[in-house]
């Protein structure tokens, strides 16, 4: 109904006599509020987090250097296994290219027959060291 | 994949074979290699160097049969492990185990 039906006041003579009705604080007070910092001074000092990166980091360094040691080990072993075949198939490659070389010599003795003063097979190098084949593929089955 | 082996019965000496027993190719052949690889830094000439080459293949390939004569099983096991990761030393290390367990280097 209307706010003069709510609040009515035994003997009002108009609205404007009508009792107050006003939001306000509780009777004694609101209670105090803290507005005053508190941060707390306990917990690991400066030192202590300090150390305990430290000691994170060397230890993590460790294991990386640790780790590298096993891939040393592993990286080794892969090379000494290649060291161990390398001759045989330097071996292999050399009777093969023997065989090929001496059928380059007889083609180009017998492209070159007719040119005089032509040493069949001569380096064109003056070192005197054997170098292989320059001219050409080597090996044009394979590229 | 093929067997390790030709017709014959001698062992094929491809990548594969040649990793598994490289171990024991670098303890039994090692006067061979040594002496090829000294006359190669002599004179890099291949035709300087036929004969140790035959050296070296001589007793390597001989060396392949015999351990493929001693402890076939294990050796084919291993070779296919080998074949199958690819020449990796650290991905069968139980066939390697086995493998020189039952053919001890000498």
């Amino acid at each position: 109904m209307t706010e003069a039906a709510i609040r009515k006041k035994p003997g009002m003579a108009s609205v404007k006599d009508m009792p107050i009705l006003q939001d306000g604080p509780p009777p004694g007070g609101f209670p105090p509020v803290r507005y005053a910092r508190r941060i707390p001074n306990k917990g690991p000092s400066a030192m202590a987090i300090f150390l305990a990166a430290f000691g994170a980091f060397s230890y993590g360094m460790y294991q990386v250097g640790q780790g590298n040691k096993m891939r040393r080990a592993l990286k080794e072993e892969k090379y000494a296994a290649r060291r161990a075949i390398l001759p045989l198939l330097q071996a292999e490659e050399d009777e093969r290219f023997v065989k090929e070389w001496k059928k380059y010599l007889e083609y180009e003795a017998e492209v070159m027959k007719d040119v005089p003063g032509w040493k069949v097979g001569e380096s064109v190098y003056n070192s005197g060291r054997w170098m292989p084949p320059a001219t050409g593929e080597l090996r044009p089955d394979v590229w | 994949m093929a067997s390790a082996v030709d017709a014959v019965g001698n062992p094929i000496p491809t990548s594969t074979v040649l990793t598994a027993s490289a171990k024991n190719i670098g303890i039994r052949c090692m006067p061979e290699n040594v002496e090829f690889l000294k006359c190669k830094k002599k004179d890099p000439n291949p035709e300087k160097c036929l004969d140790k080459g035959k050296e070296v293949t001589r007793c390597v390939l001989g060396l392949l049969k015999d351990l493929h004569q001693r402890c076939t099983k294990e050796m084919d096991e291993y070779v296919g492990c080998m074949y199958y990761h690819t020449n990796e030393f650290d991905l069968c290390r139980k066939e390697q185990e086995a493998f020189e367990k039952s053919c001890p280097f000498k």
